[in-house]
This record gives C-alpha cells, sequence and structure tokens, in this order.
C-alpha cells in the first residue's frame, strides 16, 4: 500500500532533447506533477574565468566569445569595455554605433533561436524552421562583416576591426525591411493559438519579489513587471542617443515572456534601423588606431562593466595586473533564471517543465561557464 | 464564450494558411557537397602561410589564445612554421596582428581528416638550390 | 469477394484441382495482398510525410537515395532491419519482445476490414465499422506493455499517457460510427459507403449532413494515432522517445510500421465513412467506357475504385500532417479536458442531430 503512494525520481539531462545542452535536473514525480527540482550544472565547465589569468588580454578576447555562443558580440563588448575604461582608450563615435547595431542585430538572432526551440519543445515543428531561416540571414550577415558566424572576434579595444562596407549595410537594410513580415508570421501561428496560449498562460508564474530576489534580470525580469533594461537605467555606448521602447507584462508567466521577447524583437530592428542611418553619414573612425593591443600593459585597478545581454545583465569584472588580467569575472543571466527554476516548476505538470523552462531562455554555456 | 470558441478556431485557420503560405516560397535549404556556401574573403578558415614573407617576428604566436602556433628558429631565420589544427579556434588573430601580411586568411573550411598527424601543418624552408 | 472466389475457383478447376482446397487457400491470396500493399503504403507514408513537413518548412526533405529520394525510406528500413535488438538488462523479457507483436497485428486485421473497392473486402461481416473501432484500440495495449516492460520511467509515463489517451477518445469515436451508421442504416463498411451513392454525386457523402462528426472523428484519430497534437505518448522534447525508448532495430521498426499502417487505415476509414470511400467523384468509371468486355471493365473499375480510395485517403493523411506542420502539443491534462469537456458532448448532440435528420429525411421521403 505505500508503495502506491510513492514519489518517482526521474532525471532530466544532461543527454536529454529539450534541456538545450547539457542541463541536469532531477525531479521528484507524484503522477505528472512536479514535486521538487533539484538542478544540476557544472556539465559544461571550460574553466573561462581561470583561463585569462595565463593569458594576455588580447589572447583572452576571442575566448569571450564562447561564454554565451549565441550572443558573442555581448560577450565580447563587455570585455572590451572594461579593458578600454582600465586602459582609458577613447573609441570613435561610429565604432560606438557599429558596436551597437551588432549587439542588436545579435539579440534578434538570440531571440530567432530562443523562439524556434521553445516552439519545438511544445512541439510545434515549423516556426523552428522559420526562426532559424531568418537566423541564417542574420549570420550571414555576420561572416560577411567578421569572418564568422558565431565567434565574431570582431571587437576589438578601442572600436571595432573593420570598417563597415556599403554592400552590407545594403543587406542589413532589405533584412530589416523584411523582418516585421516574418515576425508578423510567427505571431500568427503561435500567439493566439488556443493550444499555446493554455500551455503558457498562467505557467511558471514568477512574481516580482521571487524575481528580484533571485536577480533575475533582463526580459524575464521584465515579464515581471520590473521595467528595468540596462539600455534605458543605466546607457552604455550610444542608446542615450537612441529611441526604442522597452517592454513589460505584469503577469509574469511564460506567454508574457513570449510577448517580452517578440516585442524585443521590434524595438531591436528599430534601434537597428537607426543606427545604419547614423553610419551611413559618419565619416569617423571606426578603430582608435592609436591603441597597441599586443603590448597593453594596465596597473593594478578593478573595473565592472555590464551589458544588457539576450538574457539578462551579463557583467565583467576584469582586475588588472599588469600583462595579464589577474582575476576576471563574469556575471552571466541565465545562472541565476536556472536558480530560480525549482521555484517555477513545484506543483506545475512535466508537461510544464519544457514550457516553463523553454521560456526562462537558459543557454546552458553561459551558466557553467 | 462563443467569441472565444471563434477567436481560438479562428487562430488555427490562419495558422495552418501561413504555414501553408510557405509551401509556395522559395527552398532555403543548400545541398551541401555539390553547392558550397558562398563565402567571402573575410571568411576564417585553412590559413594561407607565406614562408617567404614571414620574418620569424613570433607577433602570431604572441597573440594566439590557443597556443597553435609554432616557430622553429636557425641561424638563417625562420626554419620551420607549424600549426596545429587541434588547438586552433580559428580567431583570426595571428593574420590580424601579423605585421607582414605572411599568414592570411582563406576560405577553406573543409579539414576533416582522417589521421591526427595531419591536423598539424608544417611549412619548411625550401632548400637553397 | 464472391464474384472473384468464383473467377478462383473456375481457373482452378482447369487444372483439376477440387473446389474445397480452392477454398483453403483463397484466404492467403487477400492476406498477401493485405501485407505487400501495408509495407508499401507505410514506406510511401515516410516519404511523404518528411517531404511535406519540408514542403511546409521551405526545405527540399529527402533528396539523396534514389531520385528526388524516393528510395530514402527504403533505406531507412534496410538500416532497421540491419540493426542489432538492444534489450536492456532487467525487462521483462516476454513482455518486452511481444509488445512490439501486439502493436502490429490489429493493424494488419484493420487492414483486411476497410474495402478498398466493391469486392475487396476481405473481412466482411455485417458489424465491420464496430469490429474496426474496436481492433484500432488493440494496439494500445501493445504500447502499454512496452512502457510497462522496458523499465524506463519515461516509457511508463508515455505509455500511461497512452492509455489515458485511448480511453478518452475511444467514446467520441464510438458516437460518430453511430450516427454515420443511422445515416446509412447499415454497420457495414462496404453498405455505408454504397449508401452514399446519390444522383448528384459528390453530394451524398455523409461530410455535409455530418459535417461535424467528420471533424469529431478527424480530431479523436489525431489522439488515437498520436499524432501531433496528440503525441503526447512520444513527446520527444519530454520524454525522450515515449513508450519506444528501449527500443531498437527490428522491434523498434515494427511499432513504427504498425503507427503509420494505422494513419492510413483510420484516414481510409474516415474516408469510408464520410467521402464516399471507393466511389468515383464523378459518378462514372473511364474503364466502363473504354472496355466493352466485361470481364476487364469490371475489373478495370475495381482498380479504379482502389485508385480513388487512395486518393481520398491520401487526402486525408496530407490534412493530419498539415496539422503536425502547425500545431504545438497538447498537455495531458488538458487533452482529457478537451475530450470529456468538449468532444464528447458536442459528439453526443452530433448524434441527437443525425437521428433528427434521419428521421426528417424519411418522413419527407426525400431520398
Amino acid at each position: 500500500m505505500t508503495n502506491l503512494f510513492k514519489t518517482m525520481e526521474i532525471n532530466v539531462g544532461p543527454q536529454h532533447p529539450s534541456t538545450h545542452g547539457v542541463l541536469r535536473l532531477i525531479l521528484e514525480l507524484d503522477g505528472e506533477i512536479i514535486k521538487s527540482c533539484k538542478p544540476v550544472v557544472g556539465y559544461l565547465h571550460r574553466g573561462i574565468e581561470k583561463m585569462a589569468e595565463n593569458r594576455s588580454y588580447l589572447q583572452y578576447l576571442p575566448i569571450v566569445d564562447r561564454i554565451d555562443y549565441l550572443g558573442g558580440f555581448f560577450n565580447s563588448y563587455a570585455y572590451c569595455d572594461c579593458i578600454e575604461h582600465l586602459a582609458e582608450i577613447d573609441v570613435p563615435d561610429k565604432a560606438k554605433y557599429i558596436r551597437v547595431l551588432c549587439m542588436e542585430l545579435n539579440r534578434i538572432a538570440s531571440h530567432l533561436l530562443w523562439l524556434g526551440t521553445f516552439m519545438l519543445d511544445l512541439g510545434a515543428s515549423s516556426p523552428l524552421f522559420y526562426c532559424f531561416r531568418d537566423r541564417e540571414r542574420i549570420l550571414h550577415i555576420f561572416e560577411a562583416l567578421t569572418g564568422q558566424r558565431m565567434m565574431y572576434n570582431y571587437f576589438t579595444f578601442g572600436g571595432v576591426r573593420f570598417d563597415i562596407p556599403s554592400d552590407i549595410i545594403d543587406k542589413i537594410s532589405v533584412f530589416i525591411e523584411d523582418m516585421p513580415e516574418c515576425i508578423n508570421d510567427y505571431e500568427n501561428i503561435i500567439t493566439d493559438n488556443p493550444i499555446f496560449v493554455s500551455r503558457c498562460k498562467s505557467k511558471g508564474i514568477l512574481t516580482k519579489k521571487n524575481a528580484l530576489q533571485y536577480s533575475i534580470t533582463g526580459p524575464n525580469l521584465r515579464a515581471s513587471g520590473v521595467n528595468l533594461d540596462f539600455r534605458k537605467s543605466n546607457p552604455y555606448l550610444v542608446y542615450d542617443r537612441l529611441n526604442f521602447d522597452v517592454s513589460s507584462d505584469i503577469s509574469g508567466d511564460a506567454f508574457s515572456r513570449y510577448k517580452v521577447r517578440i516585442f524585443e524583437l521590434h524595438s531591436s530592428l528599430k534601434i537597428v534601423e537607426q543606427c545604419i542611418s547614423f553610419i551611413k553619414n559618419s565619416s569617423d573612425e571606426f578603430l582608435n588606431k592609436s591603441v597597441k593591443p599586443v603590448m597593453l600593459n594596465i596597473d593594478n585597478a578593478e573595473y565592472t562593466s555590464s551589458v544588457e545581454s539576450p538574457r539578462g545583465l551579463m557583467s565583467c569584472t576584469v582586475m588588472a595586473g599588469g600583462k595579464n588580467p589577474y582575476r576576471v569575472k563574469w556575471r552571466t543571466g541565465s545562472y541565476y533564471a536556472v536558480q530560480v527554476l525549482p521555484e517555477l516548476l513545484i506543483n506545475a505538470e512535466l508537461a510544464d517543465l519544457m514550457a516553463i523552462f523553454g521560456s526562462l531562455d537558459v543557454i546552458l554555456p553561459e551558466v557553467d561557464k | 464564450m462563443i467569441k472565444k470558441i471563434y477567436k481560438s478556431i479562428l487562430a488555427i485557420i490562419i495558422g495552418h494558411i501561413t504555414v501553408l503560405k510557405h509551401a509556395f516560397k522559395k527552398r532555403v535549404t543548400l545541398e551541401y557537397p555539390e553547392v558550397k556556401p558562398l563565402l567571402n574573403d573575410k571568411f576564417r578558415g585553412e590559413h594561407l602561410f607565406d614562408i617567404n614573407k614571414c620574418k620569424a617576428c613570433g607577433m602570431c604566436q604572441k597573440v594566439c589564445p590557443a597556443n597553435a602556433i609554432t616557430i622553429i628558429k636557425d641561424e638563417n631565420g625562420l626554419n620551420e612554421y607549424s600549426i596545429d589544427y587541434k588547438k586552433c579556434i580559428f580567431c583570426g588573430n595571428c593574420y590580424y596582428y601579423c605585421n607582414f601580411n605572411a599568414i592570411m586568411p582563406s576560405s577553406n573550411f573543409e579539414l576533416a581528416c582522417s589521421s591526427k598527424e595531419s591536423l598539424v601543418i608544417t611549412f619548411k624552408k625550401a632548400e637553397e638550390a | 469477394m464472391n464474384y472473384l472466389l468464383s473467377i478462383f475457383i473456375d481457373f482452378f478447376a482447369n487444372f483439376g484441382i477440387p473446389k474445397e482446397v480452392v477454398y483453403i487457400i483463397f484466404p492467403i491470396i487477400p492476406f498477401c495482398i493485405v501485407a505487400a500493399a501495408l509495407i508499401l503504403v507505410v514506406l510511401v507514408l515516410v516519404l511523404v510525410e518528411r517531404k511535406i513537413l519540408a514542403l511546409f518548412t521551405q526545405r527540399k526533405g529527402p533528396n539523396r537515395v534514389g531520385f528526388c529520394g524516393i528510395l530514402q525510406t527504403v533505406a531507412d528500413a534496410v538500416k532497421l532491419l540491419c540493426k542489432e535488438n538492444i534489450e536492456p538488462n532487467v525487462t521483462d523479457r516476454i513482455l518486452f519482445s511481444l509488445a512490439p507483436i501486439i502493436a502490429f497485428v490489429p493493424v494488419m486485421v484493420c487492414w483486411g476490414i476497410i474495402p478498398f473497392s466493391s469486392e475487396f473486402d476481405f473481412i466482411s461481416i455485417s458489424v465491420s465499422s464496430l469490429l474496426f473501432a474496436v481492433i484500432a484500440v488493440i494496439p494500445v495495449i501493445g504500447v502499454i506493455l512496452a512502457g510497462y516492460s522496458s523499465n524506463n520511467k519515461y516509457s511508463l509515463i508515455g505509455s500511461v499517457r497512452s492509455a489515458v489517451q485511448v480511453i478518452s477518445y475511444e467514446l467520441p469515436i464510438m458516437f460518430v460510427i453511430l450516427s454515420v451508421s443511422i445515416l446509412a442504416s447499415s454497420l457495414n463498411i462496404k453498405d455505408i459507403i454504397l449508401s452514399q451513392t446519390s444522383m448528384y454525386q459528390v453530394c451524398g457523402w455523409y461530410i455535409f449532413p455530418c459535417f461535424l462528426g467528420f471533424v469529431i472523428l478527424f480530431v479523436s484519430s489525431l489522439a488515437e494515432l498520436n499524432r501531433c497534437p496528440f503525441d503526447l505518448p512520444e513527446a520527444e522534447s519530454e520524454l525522450v522517445a515515449g513508450y519506444n525508448t528501449e527500443y531498437s532495430g527490428m522491434r523498434f521498426a515494427l511499432f513504427f510500421l504498425g503507427e503509420y499502417a494505422m494513419l492510413f487505415v483510420s484516414s481510409a476509414f474516415i474516408t469510408a465513412l464520410f467521402f464516399g470511400g471507393f466511389l468515383s467523384p464523378f459518378g462514372f468509371y473511364i474503364s466502363e467506357k473504354i472496355f466493352n468486355n466485361n470481364v476487364l471493365a469490371q475489373i478495370g473499375i475495381y482498380f479504379e475504385q482502389a485508385f480513388w480510395f487512395f486518393i481520398k485517403s491520401f487526402l486525408i493523411v496530407f490534412l493530419i500532417m498539415w496539422v503536425r506542420a502547425v500545431l504545438p502539443r497538447l498537455k495531458s491534462s488538458d487533452l482529457l479536458k478537451f475530450s470529456w469537456r468538449i468532444l464528447l458532448p458536442l459528439s453526443i448532440l452530433n448524434f441527437i442531430y443525425i437521428c433528427l435528420f434521419k428521421y426528417i429525411v424519411m418522413i419527407g421521403g426525400l431520398k
């Protein structure tokens, strides 16, 4: 008789189709109801923070792209920003605009991948392919601009590595013209679909208090009713000169997280448009040529830069120690999203796991670093 | 209630029509081995190395994050230059910081091979006739 | 069937083989036809599904093996058959081997029930539509056994979901079958099809009086077939592969075969009930006009009827695949709610409406 009321322990991951890499969740199930959840992270730990300590500032720069492989530009920028502050390097205006342009396109690419995989987790297959099709266009632009599709190594101390050619600007303008229609297509398939709504509405509610206590940032926090965007509250680069909206929602469920991200696609497109119009008319330098990155030598000093990445606040702390960093610390948004998972999953159904976990947009390399 | 049911049925139908619309669009599949992706000249693939330009200054070694480059010098200057593709992460630092354009990117990305040894590519100075 | 049998008896009588022997060996022929058609249809279906999904997502789909990839599924099947049958240590061995067979064999029987043309109904009994509905449930027992015996938690959850799903979607299916049989005044599938002949050709199909019934049957069939959006038992993002997680090689192939064969049989069943089955949508057959010879014309008509049956069934299959490309998966609790709160009351309403309709038609003597 006692066996009947026993709960079942089930191990999801680290090799499970929907854990987006190598997250392991130990779930305690009562029927299909999740009674407790214990995330186990660290299967993708590459020691990225430690790697900095025996490399020069420049040698560490390409490695940084690999922290969050879907948002390489954000990592790069956070690190470059640190070094630029520590070594007191000026960045020309055009370089700043190019950086914003790249980062916003990167944000679109990242959100598209999230949307596709989220829908695949929920069981709809075709949005995945449409999202990848559009993401592919962004990656082609990046490849033409930087030389590689994901590990860009494009930002450097004092600017960016290459100027942005006019044919790429044309490509980007065509892309941002086409994109609203594509987003409209996704919304037609997804947003009002009763199955999608029933799986996401009021599932995995992240309350304002919880979100703040677990220091969730980014779209997840904005979906819980806190209108905090570091592009607005702490404008780095040229965000104070750009006109864009930040969306927030109050319900904090999976559906509002979806809504916020869809809105962000639109606002990123708007920013890209403004950047293009500046870059076209600017005759500025794209790189501060006076910097000698190879020989960079910074005295003991410390600086923390923060970036609004697609998955929340990404901050990089560099403690300089002469020719190489003494210590580098990365703070990434996904890590905190994994921490809050047990809170959200209690008393949810097993089928809700995918809707909740997917909606948080967790990228495992970013968690494990 | 009826309005809600009507709305959800409508949403499902619109979704189906949207998907059907894509059936008449251009295919995006690239049949890879026959059709190669279009890569531009910036693409960071296999390295092209010009041994006559190289002055063995060691800059590429210094900026390489993965220590993939080995330079062996003798009394005449450069003797042997090798790139270890097991270690290389294709970041491009070596050609971005080469002062003599001795090492350049190429768009060859098909580096798969069947032995570990052939992943280390060695350039030797030609014997002077 | 009797017509074919008489041809057969005559043919063998020429060689001096007695009638009784022919009676015994005759069922082998339909069995071979059914088995061959089943394998062929499954091979085609898997390819068609991949091609259709590719079509909807701007891809090319399989295009390597054979011309435009037509031999892709053959290659896949050969690969599956050559693979080792891996069996985990702690399984219930007998049930583990039995489950794929139980899941597959009833599908063959279902194939026999469907009359693909007016003489090719191999299992012809007066309540064949009910028999179909009953036998179509048996594969689920195989699924449950598979989940239970593989000693895997994912498999177990998948199979329990499957059981729950079938129980809740069987009732609406029965009500729809009943309402159609009231329209046709028969429970025999062949009679149901034949009663859809009308002087206005297509207008005689039961889709027109009973559209609601078609929708209910379609949705319930999706649930019974474990097709998207009801593919909970094998939801790959939650349960790895559901009930067949531990299966490989030939046993997995049997599950796979059974699933796709059932997909086709169910669409054939929907076609029979609502789209006039093997009836030509134009009301005449070409071979009638071409061949004056009576026997040739008769055989030509059979093939033409089978052709129409397959075309209509494939259209239903296309619809099922189209749905798969669009909709996300339901949750198991929503699935039950949908079945008991919406589908079942609707099917009862449909049943009552059909009864009234039939009564009025009979009173008015319209037909």
